[in-house]
């Protein structure tokens, strides 16, 4: 029995759940290369080099109209255009007339100039109803980390960033030996309104 | 195709889950010759650290555990599903799910290490329901003690807060320190209602325990603890091979072959994933497969000796399927902030509902406060209530500190209508069938849920909660219980008090699928005792032999 044991068992077939998980990882770098057959601009995602620098996104390139409609929908003057630029393709990639969208949400933008990003979604809505779904788009990428339906950032969604001071993300906890038994922040009761209409909420099945 | 030399050892196992591994593990260290078959793959935990991280859809249990093609699981708790077929009344509130592969389901269990009460195991003679167990709690209790060790089990000192279930020691770590949530919950419960909520006891270490971490909070217990705090079968197989059980992944059993009596069990057969058949004789032999794979590798090694399967002269193998059904709703609290998802998911527990004299009317249940990161959730709810900017930051915040989630374990009764078959239609790749259970909902469960219903309503009124999202019709809770039947008398019964199969004398049960009755506690704990004592008879019948 015994010395049966130091040799790997005789049958260790290949396509373990790891070895599948890699079959995956083979089919997204596919996915990549039918972004870049789709002419979008990938380039930030491909080459390291240039994410490095963190060049702010040109103005007039579709991942610049893409920035700053994202940071008018955010309320917020700095994104990190590395994660703009997976979530443009991601977008894109689900459904390519987002693109036209994204230049449409951007005009509207040029054009109105709105104060806050409540009242560029509550005007784009007006504008064209089907905006909306792009909106939702846009915010899921950026809170949620995701973007057709693929997750493309976990911990650095900004849905962990505003929560930082009470909560981690579930597999990243670091705050020492039951650090749960301490009181978490207090939270007011929010005073402001929905800009969009409400949508369906569908909780995806377990 | 078959293999040139026929394996054999002492006993050979079927499944390499808590149930398998552990009895492994104590013949091996008593120095017995084991052979473990696992259908599944071996397996590591980073990558499905690395899966789950990459999931968009994060509640999704099964999502970072891809099935292989030929020891397929259920991919979802759809029905539809494309593997655990589930028709009949309550053909949805049966989509159980489990995992096969090397270490089985415990890779996302959630800890929660109940002993049932005395009262569980007689639930006939004291409440004129159900059936009695071939045994009671005090025969188990010596082995729930060593299931404890084994996992390594935190729980509460009973002089403190008493479970119900007597204990002749204490619980091998202390209790897990509860979160704020948890404390806030408890602290209303205790001065708003007659109940309590007491520490669950659970496989996690509140201290380094077995050459594995202390519990650090990372709140991802279902599906996947990133450092082990938490038992899972995994650990039993490392020790159990570390003492010279010799384990066989990608090992499909399909055949139980007997003697010509038919009283002996000579060999088992398992496929690989080419299909080539290879032969494994012992003297015992154990089926430990999981309570659904485990009925239907008994059905699917019927033959002209046993038409209706093996071990199943009484027609009960696949009938009186059970679960702890139940109900669950989220809603947000509009009291002070209580961030829930910090510490382990599991951790409180209503405890009122486990036992009373209207057990002769309704089933029993027990409440968890699921203490479930919610900020994933609350994004999504706040984007499509159509918020934007500096307004959905502050409504994320909100409902991530103020989301609450209840839901409930209810007891199920056996019905032999309820009942899992092999599909007629579906077959894996080795040319196995899928299973398929009808599935309808006792009355005494559905009773039960009303009640809990009712209770939720009332603490969603304490908590000023608005927004509830109730879980449509009955929720599944993956504790599959009933397929293989303990009982006195071998025409109603599969298995015996010692989980032996009344039909086959070297032939054993390890699983939920013994259980007669499926009380209200997380079924694991009593699995692992069950099979604890049938690693005990064994060591003893093959000391004498
Ligand atoms: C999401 C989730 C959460 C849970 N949480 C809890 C909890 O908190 N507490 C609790 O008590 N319980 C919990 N459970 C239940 C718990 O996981 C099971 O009770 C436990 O895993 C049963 O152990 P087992 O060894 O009987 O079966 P398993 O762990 O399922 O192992 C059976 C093994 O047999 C193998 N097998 C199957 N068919 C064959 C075959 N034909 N040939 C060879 N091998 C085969 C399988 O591949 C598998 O590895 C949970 C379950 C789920 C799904
Ligand atoms: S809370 Fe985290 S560390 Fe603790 S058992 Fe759960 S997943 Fe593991």
């Amino acid at each position: 029995m015994r010395q049966d044991r130091t040799g790997r068992p005789p049958a260790e077939w290949c396509a373990t759940p790891n070895a599948m998980r890699l079959n995956r990882l083979v089919r997204m770098s596919r996915r990549d290369v039918l972004l870049g057959g789709l002419g979008l601009s990938v380039a930030g995602l491909l080459s390291p080099a240039q994410a490095d620098t963190q060049a702010p996104a040109e103005k007039d390139s579709e991942v610049g109209r893409f920035m700053a409609v994202s940071q008018r929908l955010t309320d917020r003057d700095v994104l990190d255009s590395r994660i703009g630029t997976a979530l443009y393709a991601g977008i894109v990639h689900a459904n390519p007339n987002r693109a036209a969208k994204v230049q449409a949400l951007h005009t509207l933008l040029e054009d109105s100039k709105p104060a806050t990003a409540a009242d560029f979604a509550r005007a784009a809505e007006h504008a064209d109803p089907a905006l909306k779904d792009v909106i939702h788009e846009i915010l899921t990428g950026w809170y949620r980390g995701v973007a057709d339906n693929k997750v493309v950032v976990y911990r650095s969604a900004l849905m962990f960033d505003i929560t930082k001071d009470a909560i981690y993300p579930k597999t990243y906890a670091a705050g020492g030996p039951f650090y749960w038994t301490s009181k978490p922040p207090e939270v007011d009761r929010p005073t402001g309104s929905p800009a969009l209409s409400p949508s369906p909420f569908v909780i995806e099945p377990t | 195709m078959s293999s040139e030399q026929t394996l054999s050892a002492d006993v050979v196992i079927v499944g390499s889950g808590v149930a398998g591994s552990s009895i492994a593990n104590e013949l091996a260290r008593a120095g017995i010759s084991v052979i473990v078959l696992e259908a599944g793959p071996r397996v590591d935990r980073q990558h499905f650290v690395d899966n789950f991280r990459n999931l968009e859809n994060k509640p999704s249990y099964q999502g970072p555990f891809p099935a292989v093609p030929w020891a397929r699981h259920p991919p979802n708790q759809m029905t539809p599903n494309e593997y655990l077929h589930t028709t009949g009344p309550n053909a949805e509130a049966y989509q159980q799910v489990y995992l096969r592969m090397m270490g089985g389901t415990t890779w996302h269990w959630a800890g929660c290490a109940w002993r049932y009460l005395p009262s569980d195991f007689e639930l006939k003679t004291r409440y004129g329901q159900g059936r009695d167990w071939a045994l009671k709690y005090d025969d188990l209790e010596p082995f729930y003690y060593q299931a404890e060790v084994m996992m390594g089990v935190c729980g509460p000192d009973p002089a403190k807060e008493d479970l119900g279930s007597p204990r002749k020691q204490p619980y091998p770590m202390d209790a897990l320190p509860i979160s704020y949530a948890a404390q806030q919950f408890r602290k209303l419960i205790q001065e708003k209602t007659p109940y309590r909520v007491v520490h669950e006891p659970q496989a996690r270490n509140t201290r380094p325990y077995d050459n594995r971490p202390t519990c650090e909070g990372h709140n991802n217990c279902m599906p996947i603890c990133p450092i082990g705090a938490m038992y899972n079968g995994g650990y039993s197989v490392y020790h159990a091979e570390a003492a010279g059980a010799k384990f066989i992944p990608n090992a499909v059993v399909y055949k139980i072959e007997r003697d010509s009596a038919n009283k002996h069990v000579t060999a088992v057969h398992y496929m690989d994933p080419d299909k080539g058949s290879h032969r494994v004789t012992g003297k015992y032999f154990v089926i430990a497969a999981h309570c659904i794979e485990t009925a239907k590798l008994l059905l699917v090694s019927a033959d002209e000796q046993s038409p209706n399967g093996v071990a199943n002269s009484s027609g009960h193998v696949g009938r009186n399927m059970m679960d702890h059904t139940g109900v669950q709703v989220t809603f947000i609290s509009g009291d002070k902030a209580l961030w829930p998802g910090r510490g382990p998911l599991e951790t409180n527990v209503i405890d009122n509902f486990r036992d009373g004299d209207w057990r002769s009317e309704r089933g029993a249940y027990l409440v968890h406060m699921v203490d479930d990161n919610q900020v994933d959730l609350a994004t999504q709810l706040a984007i499509s209530k159509g918020y934007v900017g500096k307004e959905l930051e502050e409504q994320i915040r909100y409902l991530a500190a103020h989301t609450v989630r209840l839901f409930s374990h209810n007891e199920a009764l056996p019905d032999p209508e309820n009942r899992l078959t092999l599909s007629k239609t579906n077959k894996d790749i080795l040319g196995i069938p899928h299973p398929e259970v009808f599935y309808k909902l006792p009355d005494y469960t559905v009773k039960s849920c009303e009640h809990t219903r009712g209770l939720f309503k009332d603490l969603m009124g304490l908590m000023h909660g608005t927004d509830a999202q109730w879980t449509p019709g009955y929720f599944p809770q993956d504790h599959p219980s009933g397929s293989t039947i303990m009982g006195t008398d071998p025409k109603d019964s599969v298995v015996d008090g010692f989980c032996r199969t009344h039909d086959h004398e070297n032939l054993f049960i390890a699983s939920s699928s013994v259980f007669s009755t499926v009380g209200t506690g997380n079924i694991t704990l009593t699995v692992a005792a069950l099979a604890l004592r049938v690693a005990d008879t064994l060591k003893k019948e093959l000391a004498h032999a």
